[in-house]
């Protein structure tokens, strides 16, 4: 079903939205995304991220410009749910009679008759998609009862057993353990691979460069877009962000002289961003970077 | 033993008892819908919205369902609209709009006397509830029974997830009219048994107490409809002894339920809760 499907992608163009006070949320906004791609959409709060996720489902109709998505209006888009969302956990009742299984279930309503009975694959996704996250054993649990990490991971099956192509979170990492942050970093990964869309909104600076290939920077407008290393400097950070973060600067490195270039950790209080001395992007780890290494001990040799 | 059976010689009584525990089951139905959504103060704002329609209805020569239906209606929709283009809070709006209803309805008996009085319609009398007037409850809550029966999972997932329900492509503004709607037709038809004062109980109280016995939807729906179709029939049978209102022995009975459960309840009980803070003390 999914190969004779077009190719997912995400056409915004020169979208502006404005509230019905006048009061204009987002000015000509304008980015796209194709097929396999991890975007994040980084921002202050009340940036815009939340307007832009709107706008993209549809839930926002532009006062100008307009949202395609795989080619289709996002009316269209949605009545084929090619976009899945992953809602923010402070937008869920948690104290809801619902269960883990009716969650997941909750994904596979759009592939459902009229009145909404589960046939056998329905019941095989959504199975395969709490398996996917790890959460099998909790069926039968009610939602509140579980750990920040598990509530977020019972969303992303829902949107895995929806199927769509394209899939928004919002905010993914916040109140969640780093186990289960890189275990949806790894599936997000895989989604990729698969040739979806991600476009995952956050304000969690330092994991965005560890999985992320493309970031649309936004302040009521699109500051910056494209890929990572890119749109990541500290001058486009400094402009989407102003006085917000807090900065240390590490110019006194126990290793080396002190040479008159700094490393530079840039934080709201979760996972750090770092600058190398050349206001270069540091990662946790080599692993997957290996040219990129060759590259900086090439330069460090020329 | 026979005077124990004594209601059910009298046609009115046995009337009134299906009536009464119809009425409850269909409204207990829809009550979990209704305090998930948090829409309770809205019951009861629509339940005292209906009374300007039973008026205008009488004065049009149209059955006053009809006419209560429509007036529920269309407060519930001047409500949304005045939020919507207001910086007014929802209780406020609630407050104005339904208060302008009910005051409208007052008004209107008053200067064109029907033949429904006052009493009636904000106490209701099940008792003296006439043939045709029967014919009406049947056909809501048939009607209710059949839509929820089958979009019960749609008005679920709109709820619990608009958002979601939307990505779907579920039209969701459909489904917050239909909401809207059974509510209403439910409070018209309960208005018959308990009056405008009550109904607001019989669309709360059942899901209420439900609320707190499960964490399972579908186990949430099935406890409070035997709890009002419970409380419906044996509230309407315990009114013949008492010599007391119908509408007011459903309700009390209904509360005494909720009440138990209260207290209780396995797991969302005040007792399981002390219960709990205790064990969790010595665990420490």
């Amino acid at each position: 079903m999914h190969d004779t499907a077009p190719p997912p992608s995400i056409d915004v163009d020169d979208v502006t939205v404005a509230y019905n006070n006048g009061h204009i949320a987002l000015r000509d906004v304008s980015f796209k995304l194709d097929a396999g791609t991890i975007c994040a959409l980084v921002g202050i709060n009340g940036s815009g991220k939340s307007t832009l996720f709107k706008s993209i489902m549809g839930f926002l109709r532009p006062a100008k410009g307009g949202v395609r998505i795989a080619g289709l209006t996002v009316e269209a888009a949605r009545r084929r749910q090619l976009v899945a969302y992953v809602p923010q956990s402070e937008e869920v009742d948690w104290t809801f009679p619902v269960s883990v299984w009716d969650v997941a279930m909750m994904g596979r309503y759009g592939h459902m008759n009229f009145m909404r009975i589960p046939r056998a694959e329905d019941k095989r996704v959504a199975q395969e998609c709490l398996e996917r996250v790890g959460m099998s054993g909790f069926k039968e649990r009610q939602i509140g009862e579980l750990s920040g990490g598990q509530k977020k991971r019972v969303f992303l099956a829902r949107a895995l057993a929806q199927r769509g192509r394209i899939m928004l979170l919002d905010e993914p990492f916040t109140g969640v353990d780093v186990q289960t942050e890189s275990a949806i970093i790894d599936l997000l990964r895989d989604l990729r691979d698969a040739g979806h869309i991600i476009l995952v909104s956050t304000h969690n600076l330092g994991s965005v460069p560890e999985f992320c290939d493309q970031v649309v920077l936004v302040n009521r407008t699109v500051l910056a877009f494209g890929p990572t290393e890119q749109v990541f400097t500290e001058d486009n950070l400094a402009s989407a962000f102003g006085g917000v973060l807090r900065q240390f600067q590490f110019e006194q490195s126990t290793i080396q002289d002190h040479d008159g270039r700094t490393v530079k950790l840039l934080t709201d209080d979760e996972r750090p961003l770092v600058f190398g001395k050349d206001g270069h992007l540091e990662y946790t780890d080599r692993q997957g970077r290996e040219q990129l290494v060759k590259k900086r001990e090439k330069e460090a040799r020329a | 033993m026979t005077g124990l059976l004594a209601p059910f010689a009298y046609e009115y009584m046995v009337k009134a008892i299906v009536v009464s525990g119809l009425i409850g089951g269909v409204c207990a139905f829809l009550s979990c819908f209704i305090t998930l959504k948090g829409w309770s103060l809205m019951g009861d704002a629509l339940s005292h919205a209906v009374v300007p329609g039973v008026s205008l209805a009488w004065l049009l020569g149209l059955p006053f369902s009809v006419g209560a239906f429509v007036a529920g209606v269309l407060a519930a929709l001047g409500m949304g609209w005045v939020k919507n283009n207001s910086r007014l809070r929802e209780d406020a709006v609630i407050g104005v709009v339904f208060t302008s209803f009910f005051a409208l309805g007052l008004l209107l008996l008053s200067l064109y006397p029907s033949n429904l009085n006052l009493r009636t319609i904000i106490f209701g009398n099940v008792l003296a509830i006439s043939d045709p007037d029967i014919l009406q409850v049947f056909v809501i809550s048939a009607l209710s029974t059949i839509v929820l029966g089958m979009k019960w999972r749609d008005l679920l997932l709109y709820c619990f997830d608009e958002g979601h329900a939307r990505t779907l492509g579920m039209n969701t503004r459909f489904l917050h009219f239909l909401l809207l709607a059974l509510l209403s037709a439910t409070a018209v038809a309960a208005l018959q048994t308990v009056g405008a004062c009550l109904v607001v109980a019989m669309l709360v109280t059942p899901g209420a107490t439900a609320y707190l016995l499960t964490d399972r939807f579908g186990k949430m729906l099935i406890i409070a409809t035997i709890t009002g179709v419970v409380c419906g029939v044996s509230g309407a049978y315990a009114s013949y002894f008492l010599n007391g209102s119908t509408g007011g022995c459903i309700v009390v009975l209904q509360t005494l339920v909720f009440l138990v459960a209260l207290v209780f309840a396995p797991k969302h009980g005040l007792l399981a809760a002390r219960t709990q803070r205790r064990v969790a003390a010595i665990a420490s």
